[in-house]
Parts: structure tokens; sequence; C-alpha cells
């Protein structure tokens, strides 16, 4: 049942690709490479992935047992957990609300789907091309605004997954609270990058980082939101972002030529206008706002933990560049910071690398690069303390939908009731000893 | 003695700093902190039997059999296997991501609160604390204030044998939990029931901190009208006899076929006068009720029910005794079906099928654990497949405890997240993931970058247009 769904599936991205990306078009000013890489193509290859893996997943699993039990034939189910929501969010509305709905799919589950009011056309499209494709008794979209979440939230669900803010994170687990729902929070947080510039090339950390940041004009949960570096390089750093920027853009990003999404709506284009123009820093260069809720990627040097840029999560294209002592300046700033969904080091050098493995929490620790990491379903997406809890991706994803149901079978033969005599009341001395070697067991001089 | 109120953030805090300090990473260091666990258990077994037998009045087998063997033997069995569930792993991918070097660091999630019941307090504590220390958390153990004896000897014990920066007990009752629940902590781990876990879910909703929730609900028990009824009886019975029937796997209530009903009241009647031969009310093998008030709410759930008591237990409230009580002919409403019962009472509900038991079971909550028995593939089958509950046991009772590598958690009502070995590691773990790209990895990343021409756009959208395989409905 569920291979036929994901089949379904991709045929909504490739046969309506097209308009898809006009609904993207519509919501966020992207432009067809921008939809197309991070949504349409993992909405396909995702379903593709699961539906290839769906039969290993799913099977039974039979641990290896101690010998005395291995007459119980100890199994492990993969039980779908039951009907679950998807709670989504604008700024990658087609991949963030279709990625966990293929994972209900492929774990028996039926699933709900609740895309945000602030990406209208694609929410509209996704209700429209649902019901095409899946089976409508199994697969729903719920459109809405506040009100209509609120009471999605109020019912029984058997998993609740959210993609958005800290702050209705909190809401969706209070919720969750009531009806004793597990819940998946994937939110964000200020993700910091590590420029080492005593050994990384800084051209190359400048133009992945700089990539990273301009996707969906920084409005993601995985954006490098700042910029740390040793004071020294700092102008360096500003001259290797500023090539990389010409690069990019030729003709300046607000050209009508070039390639940079917009911000969602008035509110957050306000927002951003208003945070470039009461920072402490220095803008040296870009940051021009455009018509159409354009605004130019812009870098801010010189800006301190106490800046205005740095009260919360960005999520807009103004990059700020933390200058510091050293590392461990920047690491003591991580510590003392909510825990966010990525750090971003760029090095070369292993001792740095490992100080932040072992000094710093985060959901996912990236090096030398910004983005390419949701590639790889082999490793989960997940956040950690402020960032959230829970994870998906390939098979992360289908263990959010799943409960590990145990089993076993008690064979009823003389041998083993025989065996287990002992445990039966009244107690012994003797049955005691016999199921007390544990009690015994040698501990180890360490 | 309850901890003062104004310490406990005091406490919290300490322990976050030992955690930043690194303390806690080497593995050496949390192999050493779970043998002393092990050591603790060991050395300390008989204060332990004799705090439990006071509060409790748990048979000190039960106590060594159930409880303290299992936390000596899974501490060392965790510090032995540590070094393999810590390995930092190297997933498999595609060839073109392999130069990525994909990675994922096990990570502690920082510092945690565990909060234990009164019922198997000495496993439910420190099962869990088993997985934080292995997991490198530092962590904060809230025993159950209706064990009062056995919650003041931990916090005696435990900082004797347990490094007192990174592990401590915490005392007392709502104003101290209170303030737990107040402040931030990267996991909670909770067993108890589903009343209180709705206020600990809630206060976790503020910090946005994840949950594993233990909690309960009625365990059915469905007799297959062809197994043989008399070892059925045996093996529910043992289960139910445990700790007075006090404990969230306890066999709550048995659906038999109609027919066979008084057939299994006989066996049931044999087995007790076996387990039992002066009957249980005085007998070292069967353990107390828990409080006065759990007392009460069992003689009046059995005071009220429209059943047939067919074994009339003797009941000692000052005592605190019960002793085990069966009632047939039990119907959908009665009293004895109303909440968890945890006690030594077990109702017997006679069906005409066993879809009807199926049915029965899947109009409540999703228990903990349903029971079954019968030899016959299709009927284990049909239970696997058209019911849901944290685990399913065929042909025995509570002896799943015993099957440390099935991961054990609830669903639904019964809660989630899951225990016991491996799976205690990983509710305290983070997988946490990275990447590293080579410098030289440049040349084939610069098709990303705009502007983008036709041939970078064809490139590196062709994931869309990949073929499908056909399938049909």
């Amino acid at each position: 049942m569920s291979s036929l769904n994901y089949t379904s599936k991709e045929q909504i991205k490739e046969e309506n690709a097209d308009a898809l990306k006009a609904s993207l078009k519509a919501d966020l000013g992207r432009y067809p490479f921008e939809a197309t890489l991070p949504e349409l193509g993992p909405m396909v290859s995702s379903a593709l992935h699961a539906a290839e893996n769906l039969e290993t997943w799913s099977s039974p699993e039979k641990p290896q047992v101690e010998a005395w039990r291995s007459g119980w034939d100890t199994t492990i189910f993969k039980a779908p957990k039951g009907t679950v929501v998807n709670i989504s969010p604008w700024n990658f509305p087609w991949v963030l609300t279709i990625l966990p709905l293929i994972s209900a799919i492929a774990t028996g589950c039926t699933c709900l789907i609740k895309p945000s009011e602030h990406a209208q056309a694609s929410a509209a499209l996704i209700a429209e091309l649902i019901p095409k494709y899946l089976d409508p008794d199994a697969y729903a979209v719920c459109l809405g605004a506040v009100e209509e979440a609120t009471y999605v939230l109020s019912l029984k669900w058997d998993h609740i997954f959210y993609t958005g803010s800290e702050k209705v994170g909190r809401i969706v687990a209070e919720a969750a609270a009531k009806q004793l729902t597990p819940v998946t929070l994937e939110l964000g947080g200020q993700s910091p990058v590590f420029v080492d510039g005593d050994s990384t090339n800084i051209e190359i950390a400048a133009k992945r980082i700089l990539w990273g940041k301009q996707q969906n004009a920084g409005q993601v949960c995985v954006a490098p939101n700042h910029v740390f570096v040793q004071e020294q390089y700092q102008s360096a750093l500003v001259e290797a972002f500023r090539k990389a920027y010409d690069s990019f853009w030729p003709n300046g990003p607000l050209d009508s030529s070039s390639e940079m999404a917009r911000v969602v709506n008035v509110h957050h284009y306000e927002r951003n206008k208003s945070l470039l123009s009461s920072t402490k820093g220095k803008v040296a260069f870009g940051g021009q706002a455009g018509q159409d809720l354009r605004i130019e990627p812009a870098i801010v040097t010189g800006v301190t933990m106490k800046d205005p840029l740095m009260g919360e999560e960005i999520f807009g294209p103004i990059l700020p560049i933390i200058p510091v002592a050293d590392v461990d300046a920047a690491i003591s700033h991580i510590q003392l910071s909510p825990t966010p969904l990525v750090i971003y080091v760029f090095t070369e050098n292993e001792e740095i690398k490992n100080k932040f493995v072992q000094r710093t929490q985060s959901g996912q620790l990236i090096l030398n690069e910004t983005f390419a990491q949701v590639a790889v379903y082999e490793i989960p997406f997940g956040g950690q303390g402020e960032s959230g809890y829970g994870s998906y991706l390939g098979k992360y994803s289908f263990d959010t939908f799943t409960h590990q149901r145990g089993y076993i079978n008690v064979p009823a033969d003389e041998g083993t009731e025989g065996f287990m005599q002992g445990r039966y009341p009244p107690y012994s001395a003797p049955a005691l000893e016999f199921f007390s070697q544990a009690l015994k067991t040698k501990i180890p001089d360490a | 003695m309850a901890t003062t109120v104004s310490m406990i953030p005091k406490i919290r805090d300490g322990l976050r700093a030992t955690f930043r300090s690194g303390m806690t990473r080497p593995i050496a260091w949390r192999q050493h902190q779970l043998y002393q666990l092990a050591r603790m258990a060991q050395n300390e077994r008989e204060l332990i039997c004799d705090a439990l037998k006071k509060d409790l009045g748990k048979p000190r087998t039960e106590v060594l059999m159930a409880e303290v063997g299992s936390i000596i033997e899974r501490a060392v069995k965790s510090a032995q296997q540590l070094p393999e569930w810590a390995k930092t792993e190297y997933p498999e991918v595609a060839d073109w991501q392999k130069p990525w070097k994909p990675t994922l660091y096990k990570a502690p999630r920082g510092t945690v609160l565990i909060v234990s019941p009164w019922n198997y307090p000495m496993i439910l504590s420190f099962q869990p604390l088993i997985g934080a220390i292995a997991a490198g958390c530092t962590a904060v153990l809230k025993p159950s204030e209706l064990v009062p004896t056995f919650s003041q000897l931990l916090a005696e014990i435990v900082p004797k044998y347990l490094d007192p920066n990174t592990y401590r007990v915490v005392n007392g009752a709502v104003p101290e939990i209170s303030k737990l629940l107040e402040l931030q902590w990267d996991h909670i781990f909770y067993t108890g029931n589903g009343r209180v876990a709705r206020i600990i879910a809630s206060a976790a909703a503020k910090h946005l901190t994840p949950l594993t929730l233990e909690l309960g609900g009625k365990s059915p028990v469905i007799i297959d009208s062809a197994y043989d009824h008399d070892l059925a009886a045996k093996r529910i019975l043992w289960g139910k006899c445990n700790n007075a029937g006090q404990i969230c796997v306890a066999p709550d209530y048995v659906l038999v076929q109609r027919d066979k009903q008084d057939e299994l009241v006989r066996a049931f009647q044999k087995h007790y006068n076996a387990f039992f031969p002066e009957g249980a009310l005085d007998s070292p093998s069967f353990g107390s009720i828990v409080s006065d008030s759990h007392h009460k709410r069992l003689t009046s759930l059995l005071s009220r029910t429209k059943g047939d008591v067919v074994l009339q237990g003797r009941a000692d409230a000052a005592r605190r005794r019960l002793e085990p009580t069966i009632v047939k002919n039990v119907a959908g409403g009665d009293s004895l079906l109303e909440e968890e019962l945890f006690g030594p009472i077990l109702p017997i509900v006679p069906v005409d099928s066993l879809d009807q038991a199926v049915d029965f079971v899947n109009a409540r909550s999703h228990p903990l654990v349903l029971y079954a028995f019968s030899d016959k593939e299709s009927v284990k089958q049909q239970l696997v497949s058209e019911t849901q509950s944290g685990g399913i046991v065929f042909n025995d009772t509570f002896q799943q405890l015993a099957v440390h590598e099935l991961p054990f958690a609830g669903v639904g009502e019964s809660g989630y997240g899951y225990q016991v070995m491996k799976y205690t590691y990983d509710t305290f773990t983070q997988l946490r993931s990275s990447i590293d790209m080579p410098k030289e990895a440049e040349p084939y990343l610069a098709i990303r970058y705009p502007p983008h021409s036709e041939e970078a756009v064809k490139a590196l959208t062709a994931a869309v247009y990949t073929p499908i395989p056909p399938s049909r409905q």
C-alpha cells in the first residue's frame, strides 16, 4: 500500500513541476533553480528512497538474545503509531510539508497535513493536488491559520510533527502534553559560523557561507546566522565575501536578471530593514532594500553579541561578522547562547575541530560547508535544546512515526516450565539461589 | 528528609557546570561510575531489602530477583558494551557524498532529570540512571516520597558510590518536584501515571524539554479457547501476584471464552492454593499495598463490582494487606474496568469470540502490554496486526522484563520513549550529525552558485525527472 502512494507523490511533482514552481514564485519570489534544488528534487528522491528501503525498514527485527531465552522468538515489530499530523512552515512550504508526509505513508500511518497560511499559493496547490494523487481517506490537508491550527492541536494524535519557531514550538508541546502525544519539534535558532583564518581557505569559506546564507534570502532554519572570525582576519573575510557576492550577482542582487529570493512579507521586510538601520556594526556592503520585498544580502562588520542583530534568529539576508580574539572566545559565546540547530566550522585544524565536538552542543556540526548536509539522508536532521528534538530524513523519518513493539512467545513445554518453576511462590531459598546469579555478577576492578 | 527547595536550582546549576567541564566525556570515567553503581547494589542489598520491606512489605526474594539483580547485571553489561555504543558512526552513503565524510557523533544530551515511582523503586530509579551515566549525562534522581525509607537510604548511599558532582538524589514531595519542574533539563525521564505525566509534560513544554514517559494502563490478557487454561492460569496468577499487582505490566484483566470461564476459575483456585498454602494474608511471599489510600481505593472498587467474586481475598487495612481476589462475569462498565487496578484483583470478562476480545481491547486506550495465550499462528498474526500496545507478549506474563534486548515502551496513553540497555543509552544520547566538505570539492560544487547556466540547472535538477516505477492500487 505504501509504495503505491509514493509513486503517486512523485507523480505529483513531475507532472506538476511547473505549477509547483509557480506557487513558490508567488509566495517567496523563488527562481526556478531554487524551487527545484532544495524542494522538488528532494521530494522526489525522498519518496523513491523510502519506497526502495521500505521493506528493510519495516521488517520485524529478531535481536540476538542470551541462550536461556533463545526459544522465545524475541521480535521487534515496526508498528505504525497511528494517525499523525504535520504542521509545516512557510519558508520551504513544499519540501517541509511533503517529507514528513512521505514517512507517514511509509510507516503505514494516516496523516493530516497543515501547510502554512503565509505561503498561500503553495498551500492552495497542495490542497488541490494531494487528493488527486493520494487516497483521501488516508491523507488529508487542512488549510487555515491560527484558529484552525489551534483546533488541530486540541485533538488527540499519535504523533505531532512541527517545523517552525521556538515560540510556537512551546505552544505545540503544551497542547501535546494534555494528550500525552509524542512530538517532533524542528525549530531553528541562531546557527553560528566559526572561520578559522589561520588554517582555512578564506575564499572558499566565504563562497560556501554566502551560498548558504542567500538560500531563500536567509529564511532557512539552517541558514548561517552570524560569523565569528579572529579579529586579524575580518577584513580578509569581508574581501572574500565581496568577491563571492560579485560573482553570484554581477549586476547586483536586486537586478531583474539576478537569482535572489525575496523576503516573505511586509512584516519581515520591515523587520530586516529595521535591523540594518539599528545595528551598531558597520554595513560593509549590500543591504539595499528594493521593491518587491527584495533586500540585498548585507555583510555587517564589527558586530558584538549585544547588538540588535544578535537579539534573535535573523531569518533574513543579513550576515553579521563578530570578530573574536580566538576560537576559545567564539566557543565561549556559543556556550552561553541557546543551543543552535547547526554549528558551522571552517577549519583544517584537528584540534579546533575537536574543541567544537567536545565543548559545544548543537543539532548538527558541519565542517567547511553550509546547507549541503540536508542532502545526506543517512544522517539525522534535528535539533538539540532550544533548537528542538526528534529528527528525520531517511530511516530517521521512518522511525519517527513507528513504534518499536517488543514481542516474545514463551513456550508451554515442560522444559521451560520446569526451568522457571522456582519463580512461583512460595519463594524458597534454593529458588532464590537459582535466580540470583545476577546478584553475584563479578564486577571488574575499574 | 526533603531537599531544601532553595537548594534545587543550585544543584541543577552545579550539575550543568560539571557537564560543561567535560568530566563525563571519557568512556573509562563512565564505566567506573557504572561499576560503582553495581557495587552499591551488591554491597547495600540488605539495607535496600530492609527499606523496601518497611515501606512496601515487599518480599526479599522479589527485591533481589526483580530489582537488585537486574541493576547489578545491567550496570556491568552496559559498562562492557559502552565502548561499542559510544563509537562514532560513519554511515554508508551514495558515492558522490562519500568525500563529505558523513559522521554521527554520540553526544550526551546534558543534564537530565529522572523521576521514579514507588512500586519498583530500585529498578525504576537505576535503570534510567544507568543509561544516563552511560551516555555521559549528569543527572538528578528524584525517588518517590511514598517510599520514604528507601528514598532516604538513596540520599545516603548514592553519594558514597557515585560522583556527587555528577549525580544527585533530590527528595521531597510536591514543593520539591514543582521546583524541579520549573527548571530547564535536557531530558526528563518519568515513570508513573498519566495524570502526573500530563503535569510533567506541560512543564517540559515551556522549556522545549524532550521526554520519556513510562506510564501504565490496563494491560489485558486474551486467552485463546484452545490453549491450556491450567498453564495460562498459573502464569497469569504469577504475574498478578508480583508486588501484589502493583506494577505497570501487571496482567490487569482477563478475556476468556465464555464456555471456558469456569475451567479457568478452577485453575486459578488450584494455583492460588499452591502459591499460598496458608493464604496470602500473612505469606512472606506476597507484598503489601503501598498506602492506606490505595488500600481503600482497591477495597472500594471491589465493593462496587457487579461481577461474581470466586476467590475472596481477605483484607487487613491496618497492615495494608489484601489477598488476591478473583471476580468472574465482569462486564464492560464495571467498577473493576474503570481504571488501572494496580492491585491484586483479577477481573475475568467472558467473551464469545476472539474478535470480540480484540474489539474490547481496541475500544480502550492502548495498553503498555497486551498478553495473549495461544499456540495458533493465525491468532498471533491477528493480534499483532489488529491491536496496538507498547509490547505484545504471548504465553506468559511479566517475563518480558528479563529480555533486555527488547525496547520497553508504551504507546498512546501508556507513554512514549524507550528504555533498557542500549535503548536507555540512546534515550539520553543525541545523534549529532556532521559532514566535512573537502576543499577539493569546490570544482564539483561550482555549478550550484548563481548565476545558473542552463546546463547547471539541468544537471542539478535532474532528480525531479527520475523515472518512477509503475504501480497500481
